[in-house]
């Protein structure tokens, strides 16, 4: 009688440790094995010559539902026209589960071939090995990084030189203005064109956005007796959470103060204690308090675009991503856009960051997911997606199509390009741990636009947090 | 001594105190009436704003009763609506949709599995732990019951592994499995309960030489019905209710994601910068409508069973 | 094979009976009680306990959630938790939320249980109560995501109705906890009830009716009688209730973090020992890190739930004598 329980009990344990050994072993083969194959098939592909496909189905993920269309219209061609043996299948997801989802793919190796990738996301990915690198698939085939905008390839290769992803847009910021707003305070693009910042007073952009706040009784922002604790619109509407980087709210403020977040991709340290960064930061808080720009509690209840639409706020910053939902037929307000002020180093910033195709060591084929990529990375398909105006692609003429086409919708992007044309961007930082980064940078900037505490205060503590962090 | 119930005493107090009583008794009304109407008053809100366009709502429209009722967003939540309604609605030329009657069919699917596989194997695993003897019977279920204090955060990483190694990943094998032979709770709960039946039956039983799995299925499951009906209740709604599993199993496929899932991402998937709250409480009140509808029908069974698991 | 065993097992167990030895007759031994424990055990080990051993070795490496890989570090994890003051920051609000929660929650259930027991024992009523239990926390999230909306969510326009200054819950560092809260107390105060209602039904009413006899008000018998004598059914209600409720995490994350932000905002006021680990997880790739604050949570867990054991165990020994 106990034998058979013994036996049944070692049975019972035997299944949970197989089951636990399996887990294991496939775990590592799985990685191992994916990273030996798209070795050897890296190995074998020359002479492949990106031969042919037989059944191959790619899965690729994006997350910008607007974007869909025209990627579905790119896969559509691919297989017609390029790889009749690959068929491509395409999910979106909404910016939050999408990162969440692929998190989870990762974990359980169940990951998508290829995948929309982030300048912000990308450094972990390469850290944790989940991507297949491109080098050598770039030299086999002898893609020419160099037609992409300056910069924009770059910004996916690492430190040692692997290449993780092929661009497939940019984006720039620019001022976003209600222009019946502007009309009333007889202001006009050529103002905010020309206009100056400086994180003391403001400067004449400051001016601009005093006159364009009104208070509940009419009284705008520099006039006398302007009431700060009830205003009606709001000169300036923050886009969103700030962040660590502030890609579409501080950042083209700060880095037109001279500040410049990391000393290069990569870097193991951060400038966040820089005095350019907290000064500006501080500008924010202060004009919160003064009532000329929106209170970051309304932003991250109602989100900043739609304060704006709702004609809560006067003006934004945001990316060249919203032109389509900022100026689309539907919208109530009648909006325009302008460069971004020049600042106290004599020059507007923008940042200037770019998405890119990655494929992920679960792919099965790596081989077939480069042949979608390469073609997502190609004129082919960038025409298309620039046809779409919903951004703008990151081949030049793509670019261009992109332009005209907002142009025949009647919507001048001139303040969005004029960045790239005139030089004045800065690179998207990219660090390892951004993860991490935003998580001790976020909640300190909400106090900080909150009032609980000045930049100067609480900032550099944070900031040797960070270092701690990349320094590691 | 000075109380209000000391007057009451004597006979002529009883006067006052059915005066203060009645008082009493129109405070609880009126205090059960205000947390009754709390109770329902978020469903009602929803199907309200469900009826009415996004822009009524920015607009200010939030009377008792919508302006202008629609019933568009149900549509388009449903794929049912043309482009040009949504653009006109939204002003965005694309807009949330999910499968909903799909979405339906894999919250009864997965919801329908997990119940019948736990009712049945717990209530072994209870009867084992409540009436037989065997060695080490103790320690085992205090084993068992420390498994009701894992995060289920804790073990879903290694557990999702699991799942992937066995190909169940996207599939309905692969959202029932943690849950399909046991958990800790309907273990503990069904012994508990078997342990308070009366033994004199099955000992006669046994007299007469029947073997534990006829008393288990003559004299136990019959006497325990209830119980199990309540279990398969609360099993049913927490499974219903189950999100983050269901969610990293199958993040991208509709095929088998249960309603919470579905709607999560329709959540998220908010293609403006707006949020589309009517599109939101359209999706929110067609998730909960189906436990609203079983609520109407068994409602009364429901209220029973769970009020079982109180007395134990 | 089986049948043989079966029959075996049959077998065994009406022999100890025959020959009258001291186990009782329902004894069966494992040969029988393998066959009603199999699928359980199965589903105990595969599911429960290899994963939670598997984390426990987690949490003394340096696991990588992406790449699947990581190292044996020892106790770094631990050193590094004992230093965490967000690992203390997220367990002090997370005892904020539930001695929130529960308090709430549990008066107003024993309130209402009350009710349902003297006032009225409408069914329909009591289903009505339980109505926002059946909701998934999705459906309860957005469903208060909206009713509290900062601009146009209904109950900050009776606010204004009332002429007061709009709340900001979820955008208030000071507010969100109590929000969520509240939010869960409404999704459970009606369950709750019910088990407390369930409790006192085992009350017999002679005993209401003789100190009615005695001119005992309705607020004295709920002292003196009531309150007693659920002390147990309240004791067993709140293990259950105290242990989900540091659990808390779907509707913190749905509901807070707003645009842009992360859950658990603002300035991290709703983040609590659960969205921490997750957060560890799923978004810092630190599985080994998050499988340390895990097993510690447990830890933590299992003390709460020994002690108020203990005070049950006193309960029902007070109800004994």
């Amino acid at each position: 009688m106990k034998n058979t329980t013994l036996r049944l009990l070692a049975i019972l344990f035997a299944f949970a440790m197989v089951a636990a050994a399996c887990g294991d072993s496939d775990d590592d083969s799985g990685g191992d094995s994916g990273s030996e194959a798209d070795a050897g098939d890296g190995g074998d592909a020359p002479a492949a010559g990106g031969g042919d496909f037989e059944d191959v189905t790619i899965d690729y993920w994006l997350w910008d539902g607007n974007q869909q269309p025209f990627y579905e219209q790119c896969a559509a061609d691919f297989t017609a026209n390029v790889q009749p043996g690959i068929t491509v299948n395409i999910e979106q997801f909404g910016w939050g589960d999408y990162w969440t989802g692929l998190t989870a793919a990762f974990a359980s190796d169940s990951a998508p071939d290829v995948f929309t990738d982030h300048l912000a996301r990308y450094p972990e990915f390469v850290e944790s090995g989940v991507l297949v690198s491109l080098n050598e698939f770039v030299e086999r085939d002898g893609v020419d990084v160099d037609q992409y905008f300056p910069g924009l390839a770059e910004l996916w290769t690492s430190p040692d030189g692997e290449r993780f992803g092929l661009p497939k847009d940019f984006d720039t910021i620019a001022m976003v203005l209600n222009t019946d707003m502007l009309d009333e305070a007889g202001i006009t693009l050529e103002d905010f064109a020309n206009a100056e910042w400086n994180p003391t007073d403001g400067g004449t952009w400051g001016e601009l956005i005093q006159r364009l706040t009104v208070d509940a009784n009419g009284v705008r922002g520099n006039e006398d007796g302007f009431d700060p604790s009830n205003v009606a619109v709001y000169g300036f509407g923050i886009e969103g959470a700030f962040g660590a980087f502030g890609q579409t709210t501080f950042s083209s403020f700060a880095a037109s103060n001279g500040y410049v977040a990391t000393d290069g991709p990569w870097a193991d340290s951060a400038n966040f204690d820089s005095p350019e960064l907290i000064e500006t930061l501080q500008f924010f808080a202060d004009w919160i308090e003064a009532g000329y720009v929106t209170p970051i509690e309304d932003v991250e209840s109602l989100g900043g675009t739609t304060i704006f639409q709702s004609g809560g706020a006067a003006t934004q910053t945001n990316g060249s991503w919203m032109i389509s939902t900022l100026s689309g037929d539907a919208t109530e307000v009648p909006v325009a856009y302008a460069p971004l002020p020049v600042g106290p180093e004599g020059a507007r910033a923008s940042m200037f960051n770019g998405l890119a195709d990655s494929i992920t060591q679960s792919a099965e084929n790596p081989d077939a997911a480069w042949e979608w990529v390469k073609y997502m990375a190609s004129p082919a398909c960038q025409d298309v997606v620039g046809t779409g105006a919903v951004v703008f692609p990151a081949i030049p003429s793509a670019a261009t199509i992109a332009q005209e086409a907002h142009a025949a919708n009647g919507v001048d992007v001139g303040a969005f390009t004029i960045h790239v044309d005139e030089g004045t961007t800065f690179l998207f930082p990219i660090t390892d741990s951004a993860s991490r980064i935003e998580d001790i940078m976020g909640p300190v900037m909400q106090q900080i636009l909150r009032g609980e505490g000045t930049a100067a205060d609480l900032i550099p503590p944070a900031a040797e947090q960070v270092n701690q962090v990349l320094g590691s | 001594m000075s109380t209000a119930s000391s007057t009451t005493v004597g006979v002529g107090g009883g006067q006052s105190k059915t005066v203060g009583a009645r008082f009493g008794r129109s405070t609880a009304w009126l205090i059960l009436g205000v947390i009754i109407l709390i109770s329902v008053f978020p469903f009602y809100w929803a199907t309200r704003t469900g009826l009415t366009k996004n822009s009524a709502l920015l607009a200010g429209d939030s009377g008792l009763i919508p302006d202008e009722p629609t019933i568009l967003n149900f549509k388009r939540v449903l794929g049912l609506a043309s482009d040009e309604e949504i653009l006109e609605a939204t002003g965005q030329a694309a807009t949330g949709s999910f499968d909903y009657v799909l979405a339906l069919r894999n919250s009864v699917i997965i919801a329908t599995l997990v119940t019948a596989g736990q009712v049945l194997f717990c209530s072994m695993a209870a009867y084992a732990f409540a009436r037989l003897r065997f060695k080490g019977r103790d320690q085992l279920f205090f084993l068992y019951l420390t498994g009701l204090m894992v995060p289920p955060i804790f073990i879903l990483i290694p557990n999702l592994i699991l799942i992937k190694n066995l190909g169940w990943l996207n599939s309905f094998p692969g959202m029932v499995a943690p849950f399909f032979l046991m958990t800790p709770f309907a273990v503990f709960f069904l012994r508990q309960f078997f342990l308070g039946i009366n033994r004199s039956l099955e000992e006669a039983a046994l007299i007469d030489g029947a073997s534990h799995f006829t008393i288990y299925r003559k004299i136990i499951l019959p006497i325990a019905t209830p119980q199990l009906v309540t279990l398969a209740v609360l099993t049913y709604v927490t499974s219903w209710n189950e999100f983050l599993w269901p969610l990293v199993v199958a993040p991208v496929d509709e095929n088998v994601q249960p309603l919470t899932v579905a709607l999560g991402s329709f959540a998220a998937q908010n293609p403006g910068s707006a949020p589309d709250w009517s599109g939101l409480m359209t999706g929110t009140i067609l998730a909960a409508l189906p436990m609203l509808l079983i609520f109407f029908v068994f409602g009364k069974r429901l209220v029973d069973s769970i009020q079982f698991s109180g007395i134990k | 094979m089986t049948s043989v065993d079966v029959q075996a097992a049959e077998t065994s167990t009406t022999r100890p009976k025959k020959v009258g030895s001291s186990s009782t007759p329902l004894d069966g031994g494992w040969k029988v009680a393998i066959w009603f424990l199999l699928p359980s055990l199965i589903g105990f080990v595969v599911f429960f306990l290899y994963p939670t051993l598997r984390g426990v070795y987690l949490s003394f490496t340096d696991w990588n959630l992406l790449s699947n890989q990581g190292e044996w570090i020892g106790g770094d994890n631990y050193s590094r938790l004992i230093d965490d003051s967000e690992f203390y920051a997220s367990m002090r609000r997370t005892l904020w939320y539930v001695f929130l929660n529960i308090g709430s929650q549990t008066i107003l259930a024993v309130m209402l249980a009350v009710m349902m027991d003297r006032l009225t024992k409408s069914s329909i009523i009591r289903g009505v109560l339980l109505l926002p239990w059946l909701m998934p926390n999705v459906v309860v999230a957005l469903l208060w995501l909206w009713m509290l909306d900062g601009s146009v969510g209904i109950v900050n326009s009776f606010i204004e109705f009332l002429g007061f200054d709009p709340i900001r819950f979820f955008q208030d560092t000071g507010k969100v906890i109590p929000t969520v809260a509240g939010i869960n107390t409404w999704k459970f105060t009606g369950y709750t009830a019910l088990l407390l209602f369930a409790g006192l039904q085992t009350i017999p009413k002679t005993v209401y009716e003789a100190a009615a006899m005695d001119g005992a008000s309705e607020w004295q018998m709920f002292r003196r009688i009531t309150l007693p004598l659920m002390r147990p059914v309240l004791a067993l209600v709140l293990v259950l209730t105290i242990v989900g409720s540091f659990q808390v995490f779907d509707i913190i994350q749905v509901a807070t973090g707003g645009f842009g932000g992360q859950p658990g905002g603002p300035v991290n006021a709703s983040r609590v020992i659960y969205l921490y680990i997750y957060q560890n997880a799923i978004n810092f790739n630190d599985l080994g890190y998050a499988a340390a604050l895990s097993v510690v949570l447990v830890a933590i867990l299992l003390i709460v739930t020994a002690l108020q054991l203990k005070l049950l165990r006193a309960g029902e020994s007070d109800l004994a004598s």
